[in-house]
């Protein structure tokens, strides 16, 4: 038996009533999905680079992801995440041939829940999320806020994205 | 019976308030409202924390502030809030407008509202959809607050994400855990210092209303022969 496939298969069909129930409330309220493995993982980071790093290779090592690479920008809000080999794309995929909107990053949850826990971060926020299976990979943006002053400080984020590949300001983990 | 139909369509959200206190006699009445909501099973299982303190409302409306903040500021960014404000045609009112929004200013009213009512469901055995029974009683507290010549305005933002609903909980120190009670709102009440614009633009009924299935937007009409009568009127389903 294949129990990767069944665990996504059995989180899909969970994601998919909780969609139904919430609409697009619902990736309001999973934020502490997948907390309990990064916290078990006792990660050691005083920036939030080296946190965001080494969350990633506790995942990386754990086999939960092949690799990934992130930038942060736009006056330190956004945190866009690259994430190739994820063990949960199965699930995404199932979800958006169901056509529901991908709203619950679980790599995400345990970034945010690093940046809250141990840098005490004011709070986060899972902005987008996109799986492509055909690529094994995931990009996601999330908002990060450091202080609450962090709070409505805009940009355009397509063009933060843009100058992050145009200098090649990702920072890699793993494969 | 009175129609209340006026009261239901001259409500509004109200979020700016005189610092007036709100009487304990209509304070009651709003809550008595509440309890006479429609409840699945008899259940009840609403429960109401009446806050006026300055201290605790400043709190909640910070978080409130934080809660639309962070996701309308990432909405902003991503370019969504933009299309969704186009429809201001004053370029530096639709900005002015835009900011009040994604700074989350928008839900920080609990500050400045005399009275704030959070509202929570009970979650214990026997609960059902509990929600939905919070819900109606919310609505019920508006209209009471309405036809009282009362303001109000139902805010989500502060319990909206499950780290939010953890922190609004310790600020009235309800058990935090989820498997009893469920926080689902506050509403802001208190006399109104802003006259806003009304009706707000609804939607008209042929957009919202079917016909005896999905999709059919035609009011069936009677067949003929169950309308007209020749030589004499006969009523029908009579021996």
């Amino acid at each position: 038996m294949d129990t990767l496939a069944y665990y996504n298969d059995l989180m899909a069909r969970m994601e998919e009533l909780f969609f139904h129930e919430l609409s697009d409330c619902a990736g309001w309220k999973t934020e502490f999905i997948g907390v309990d493995f990064i916290q078990s993982a006792a990660v050691q980071g005083d920036s939030r680079d080296e946190l965001i790093r080494n969350s990633l290779q506790a995942m990386v090592d754990a086999g939960l992801i092949r690799g990934a690479a992130f930038a942060v920008a736009g006056h330190d809000i956004l945190l866009t995440l690259k994430v190739r080999g994820c063990q949960h794309m199965r699930k995404e995929v199932k979800l958006k041939a169901r056509g529901i909107k991908l709203y619950n990053c679980i790599i995400a949850n345990m970034l945010n829940d690093q940046l809250i826990e141990k840098l005490g971060y004011t709070t986060t926020y899972v902005a987008a999320i996109d799986a492509d299976e055909d690529d094994g990979l995931c990009q996601v943006k999330v908002a990060i806020y450091e202080t609450p002053e962090k709070i409505g400080c805009v940009s355009d984020w397509s063009e933060e994205c843009r100058k992050i590949d145009e200098e090649d300001r990702w920072i890699r983990v793993g494969a | 019976m009175t129609d209340i139909l006026d009261v239901i369509v001259t409500r509004k959200s109200i979020r700016r308030f005189k610092p007036d206190p709100v009487p304990e006699e209509m304070i009651d009445k709003v809550l008595e409202a509440a309890r006479w909501a429609p409840t699945g099973e008899n259940y009840q299982p609403w429960r109401f924390i009446v806050i006026r303190d300055q201290e605790t409302r400043n709190k909640i409306g910070d978080l409130a502030k934080l809660g639309s903040g962070s996701r309308m500021t990432a909405w902003y960014c991503l370019g969504h809030m933009q299309e969704r404000f186009m429809k201001i045609e004053d370029p530096a009112k639709r900005a002015s407008v835009l900011e009040f929004m994604y700074s989350g200013r928008v839900s920080e009213f609990a500050k400045t509202s005399p009275v704030v009512i959070a509202v929570l469901g009970s979650l214990k055995e026997g609960s059902v959809d509990v929600p939905y029974d919070l819900s109606a009683a919310i609505e019920n507290i508006l209209l009471e607050a309405h036809s009282l010549g009362l303001g109000g305005c139902w805010v989500h933002g502060p319990v909206a994400s499950s780290r939010d609903a953890v922190k609004f909980k310790k600020i009235l120190n309800i058990p935090t855990a989820m498997s009893e009670y469920k926080v689902i709102a506050y509403i802001a009440i208190g006399w109104a210092l802003e006259q806003r614009k009304h009706p707000r633009p609804k939607l008209p009924l042929e957009e919202l209303v079917f016909w005896e299935e999905f999709g059919k937007t035609t009011r069936p009409k009677l067949p003929l022969e169950e309308l007209v009568y020749y030589e004499s009127f006969d009523e029908k389903g009579k021996a």
